[in-house]
């Protein structure tokens, strides 16, 4: 590859991975909103539960792997308790009223860290394999290896859930859910359950995110606020509720993001602000969504 | 107007007020506003604040009831200070705090430092930096004991102002301390300003608050972010190379950090090929790095601290510019609060500060290793400053017998406080009071198997400019 | 199936009113009281957030149109009530116009590119426009300070009295206050204000009867902004600084914790609302132990209000436990 194009090739680079970051951070809050239909203000404090339980998982058991498989299901777990102890009972409420629980429930969780693991910046390490550059073919020069491993890993979940949504009947039902809540109940589907398995499956996946963002980033207190801003303007501009909407919203965002800072540095929030602005502006719905009622 | 054929809503008659009646009600209320405030301000100052412990009133200029003194010194100055007139300058007067007798009983020393929030960690170290002093010395300053009133400074200026005004108004501190963000700094400046409470800011380390925003009340025990930045100028341009990228944090103190460093390098010949300042905060600084490497430096100066500091050392690393571009910046970017998190990618880092955990000098020796056995952890630059800031205030303190209540006294012993810190010669610059800062050269290195930093030379004793 | 209407639009039970009236009476003699200053700067303070919490109420309980972004416009009145108090003149009715003025402009320019969405759009369209503010803020240090905020700014004065003595100056913001409530009450006793709750409760019915439902919630979103901005002029006269982080979003956050907690579409419930989270801020957290885990105190508080809460037809909760409770306390003390 030419020297003049290497820069460019390392931003589209970081701008793959920073998407796939997003991807993975978003998908959980698409999902929850597209059929239960409010937005999980927790989201955010998910993220960074997850990211502080697998630096103690992880220092614990000394495996990175192990910390990425078991704390998005221990997260999950908690979820569901929570969905069916705190939400279930607020359904037949407008959803306002939901999006305010997960509001409050979010200043807990992040206080709940932090009593935990005290103010200190920390960072995880990733494993052994992961670390280092890789030479990429005509490159010339290396590229982290953990980042690529950010990439590959959002592009497989990303064909895990579009085969998930589009060939099991689990993914026809969540599709359906989407579409006519009062249908799939009407024949015979318990929509509670399924409520509850989508909000926990949601959740564990911010979580899950929040491990695979932990070497990319530092874990520091502030970061589910900071998280949820982007995994909401990521969802917002993609379409809420689509996970097509997801995918690209993250790739939008993350590109304008690493290309705005490449840039204008010190003008990067601007840029995604109006971003997010423009689209709304000339397409409400977002990119992929459907115009609610 | 569309007319209203929905029975569901309301016709125009019900409980609209007619357009005499708001025209009244506007009037009424504009006169009472006027007037009470005019009526408000015409009467004389405000009564004297009621005793700390219940909102009972007190009738003016009455001495409030003390405890038998023990110093007849002390008696002589325990007269109220005159109720002050309205302040001359239109910026917010607070109640005198002044009318009570500060010279017996327990000292009460207000603190504010971020217990929450992402600066945390620092609030904890320079807290547990103070309390480390206060009880080597057995908890006495000026022969009274240490009453510590601290709040939460969060990292939002607004609420932090208004804790700053509550430990003045409600809890009548005597003395002040803390503040580590700048912002909040320069927003609670005026307030303990004009409420003549010496303050002894243990961290804030932004130039104008001893520079144009400097108060005789106030006083700096850390740094400015010039004094801080500016020796490694000289010292690259001379020793390392000519060609530098700087890049720092956007906001006032990583610009001012970056300002200082580039005004000493081009001095002293070194030229700046391009300056990157990515946002605050920021998480990815990958994005930046091809630009940095394009530029061909053959070192980089940076600003960044906390996580910040974390993410971008290690980014550094992981894109290997650390191999061919040297790391350097301001000594914040490889603190001990960062190094633990920051690893072995730290290690090749230069940089300067006012101290390191390594430097070689009986008082740091002995702070160190009290610190460690006290709270098990490693010291950062910030425990440092807490405890120099105790010490500080019992030197001064020391110096009056106790007593608050002549600020001029107090304001001059705390002038001439010298003594020797962990860092090296403590003395304040009475032209600004900001704390004349010995500068230290310091590497990252491996010490006893992690990476610590080690003094590697002295680039001088220096003062801020002031100006 | 009629609508269900708001509480506003029928008269206003004697209990409510009586209870209003007395609140602003004992508002008015706070002052003389002699009161610790303390309490009085508190005082002030929880006036100052009530009068934007009422504002955001315009919005969000009448017109329901659930804005993440009001700090913005809170903000940009108090940039430029500080501005106008540091270079210009610190007159108050200066000062007040400067931010009126501004907040308006903002709002009427914001309101012009959101009002036309719906729903989570709009609150989040609302978000990024308040973003861009506080980036605006953070970055043009030539004119906010940048990160530094603006400091320094004088006590306003009225007709050449200074107003530095927090008893004057508690006495001008509860004037604003009331002023604010007034012209609050009056907009939403008005036709305007009930078409406003006609399209919370049914736009696409507003329109079919032949409302432009566009421009009513242009004007309502105008009119909230220059309260917030007006508010923020006493904002910036209080604390003699203005930090971009008056603008941010979770700024905005708390302003809808306020709104919500005190109930939504009350006018007065926000103002309590504002009244409990400011103390609960101040106070809170000075107490030893507790004062430590205060964001989880707020949460859980907040979580249980929710809860607690009896849901509206409006998708907003109104009289929640607080002002419920308060109202039937009234009650039962007028006898009824």
């Amino acid at each position: 590859m030419p020297p003049e194009l290497v820069p460019l090739a390392l931003q589209l680079l970081n701008a793959l991975a920073f998407s796939m970051l997003l991807f993975q951070l978003a998908a959980g809050l698409s999902l929850i909103f597209g059929l239960l239909r409010f937005v999980n203000l927790a989201h955010g404090a998910f993220y960074m539960l997850g990211g502080y339980l697998g630096l103690a998982l992880a220092q614990a058991s000394g495996s990175f792997w192990l910390a990425l498989a078991g704390v998005p299901v221990g997260v999950g777990l908690a979820g569901l308790g929570l969905e069916v102890v705190l939400l279930r009972p607020l359904y037949r409420r407008p959803h306002l009223e939901q999006v305010l629980l997960t509001f409050g429930l979010a200043f807990v969780l992040g206080d709940v860290v932090r009593l935990l693991w005290g103010g200190e910046v920390r960072s995880v390490a990733p494993p052994p394999e992961l670390a280092g550059a890789a030479f990429l073919p005509g490159l010339g020069v290396g590229y982290p290896r953990y980042r690529l491993f950010v990439i590959a890993s959002g592009l497989v979940l990303a064909g895990l859930f579009w085969l998930l949504q589009a060939r099991t009947r689990l993914g026809a039902i969540v599709r359906a859910g989407v579409q006519d809540p009062e249908m799939v109940a009407a024949l015979g589907i318990d929509v509670g359950r399924l409520f509850t398995a989508v909000f926990a499956f949601g959740v564990g996946l911010a979580a899950y995110s929040g491990v695979i963002a932990a070497p990319y980033q530092s874990l520091q207190l502030g970061m589910d606020f900071e998280a949820l801003l982007l995994a909401l303007i990521v969802v917002v501009i993609g379409g809420l509720g689509t996970l097509r909407g997801a995918f690209f919203g993250a790739l939008l965002v993350g590109t304008a993001d690493t290309f705005g800072k490449a840039a204008f540095p010190d003008y990067s929030l601007l840029v995604i602000s109006a971003l997010m602005a423009a689209v709304l502006i000339s397409r409400p719905a977002g990119l992929f969504g459907r115009s609610l009622g | 107007m569309p007319v209203n054929v929905d029975p569901a809503l309301p016709s125009r008659s019900v409980a609209s007020l007619s357009r005499r009646g708001f025209l009244r009600a506007l009037a009424a209320t504009g006169a009472w506003a006027v007037g009470g405030s005019l009526l408000a301000a015409c009467q004389p100052a405000a009564p004297p604040p009621a005793a700390p412990a219940a909102p009972t009133t007190a009738a003016a200029a009455q001495p409030t009831s003390a405890p038998a003194t023990s110093a007849p010194a002390a008696q002589a100055t325990a007269a109220p200070a005159p109720q002050p007139t309205r302040a001359p300058t239109t910026v917010a007067t607070v109640a005198p705090a002044a009318a009570k007798p500060a010279s017996t009983g327990p000292l009460k020393l207000g603190v504010l430092l971020p217990f929450s929030q992402v600066y945390a960690q620092l609030g904890a170290d320079i807290l547990d930096g103070m309390n480390l002093y206060f009880e080597g010395i057995g908890n006495k300053a000026g022969g009274r004991d240490v009453q510590i009133v601290k709040e939460d400074e969060g990292v939002d200026p607004a609420p932090a102002v208004q804790k700053v005004r509550k430990l003045i108004e409600q809890d009548q501190v005597e003395l002040f301390t803390g503040i580590v963000s700048t912002p909040i700094a320069y927003g609670a400046r005026d307030l303990l300003h004009n409420a003549k409470v010496i303050s002894v800011i243990s961290n804030a380390g932004g130039n104008d608050l001893t520079r144009g925003r400097k108060s005789p009340y106030i006083f700096r025990v850390s740094f400015s972010a010039w004094q801080v930045a500016y020796p490694l100028g000289e010292w690259e341009a001379k020793n390392l190379t000519k060609k530098v990228v700087i890049t720092a944090a956007d906001y006032g103190f990583g610009r001012e950090s970056a300002a200082a460093f580039k005004q000493s390098y081009e001095q002293n010949g070194g030229t700046v090929l391009k300056e990157i300042y990515p946002k605050f905060p920021n998480n990815d600084y990958a994005p930046n790095l091809p630009e940095i490497q394009a530029a061909n430096p053959e070192a980089t100066y940076n600003f960044y601290s906390g996580s910040d500091a974390v993410n971008f050392v290690k980014q550094y690393n992981d894109f290997g510019l650390k191999k061919t571009i040297k790391l350097t910046g301001s000594g914040f970017l490889l603190e001990e609060d960062v190094l633990p998190a920051q690893g072995e990618a730290a290690l090749g880092g230069i940089s300067s500060l006012h101290w390191a955990k390594t430097l070689d000098n009986p008082e740091n020796t002995q702070f160190v290793a009290s610190w460690r056995a006290k709270y098990k952890r490693e010291p950062s630059v910030f425990a440092m400053q807490g405890f120099d800031a105790a010490r500080v205030i019992v030197e001064a303190l020391n110096k009056v017998s106790g007593n608050t209540a002549d600020k001029d006294a107090l304001v001059k012993a705390m002038e001439g406080v010298k003594f020797s810190s962990p860092r090296g010669a403590f003395e304040f610059d009475p032209a600004t009071h900001n704390v004349i800062n010995p500068i230290y050269l310091r590497e990252v290195r491996l010490v006893d198997g992690k990476p610590g930093n080690v003094v590697t030379a002295t680039l001088g004793t220096i003062k801020d400019p002031g100006a | 199936m009629t609508a269900v209407l708001a509480p506003t639009a029928r008269r206003p039970g004697g209990a409510r009113r009586w209870l209003v009236g007395a609140g602003w009476l004992a508002l008015a003699l706070l002052p003389f009281l002699g009161l610790p200053p303390f309490v009085i700067s508190s005082a002030t303070q929880v006036l100052i957030y009530a009068m934007v919490a009422m504002s955001l109420d315009l919005l969000l309980g009448y017109t329901g149109l659930t804005s993440l972004g009001h700090a913005g416009f809170f903000g940009a009145g108090a940039y430029a009530a500080g501005l106008c108090a540091l270079r210009f003149s610190a007159e108050l009715p200066l000062t007040m116009l400067a931010a009126l003025a501004v907040a308006l402009a903002c709002g009427l320019l914001v309101g012009a590119l959101t009002v036309r969405a719906q729903g989570m759009q709009f609150l989040m369209l609302t978000l990024a426009f308040s973003q861009m503010l506080f980036a605006i803020a953070f970055k043009w240090t030539w004119l906010t300070g940048g990160a530094n905020g603006l400091a320094g700014i004088p006590r306003p004065s009225l007709l050449g009295l200074s107003l530095a003595d927090a008893r004057a100056y508690y006495l001008a913001t509860l004037a604003a206050c009331a002023l604010t409530a007034l012209v609050l009450r009056t907009v939403v006793r008005s036709p305007f204000g009930q078409a406003l709750v006609g399209i919370r409760e049914n736009e696409a019915r507003m329109q079919a009867l032949g409302y432009p439902t566009w421009r009513y919630k242009w004007a309502a979103f105008g009119l909230a902004a220059a309260l917030a901005g007006l508010a923020g002029a006493f904002l910036a006269g209080f604390n003699g600084f203005v930090a971009p982080s008056d603008l941010d979003w979770t700024t905005s956050g708390l302003l809808l914790i306020m709104a919500v907690l005190g109930g939504a579409g009350t006018l007065v419930g926000p103002a309590l609302g504002a009244a409990i989270v400011l103390l609960l801020q101040t106070w809170l957290g000075s107490l030893p132990g507790l004062g430590e885990r205060w964001p989880m105190v707020m949460g859980l508080v907040f979580m249980a209000f929710v809860i607690a809460g009896r849901g509206g037809a409006g998708g907003v909760p109104r009289r929640p436990v607080a002002w419920g409770a308060v109202l039937g306390l009234a009650r039962r003390l007028s006898g009824r």
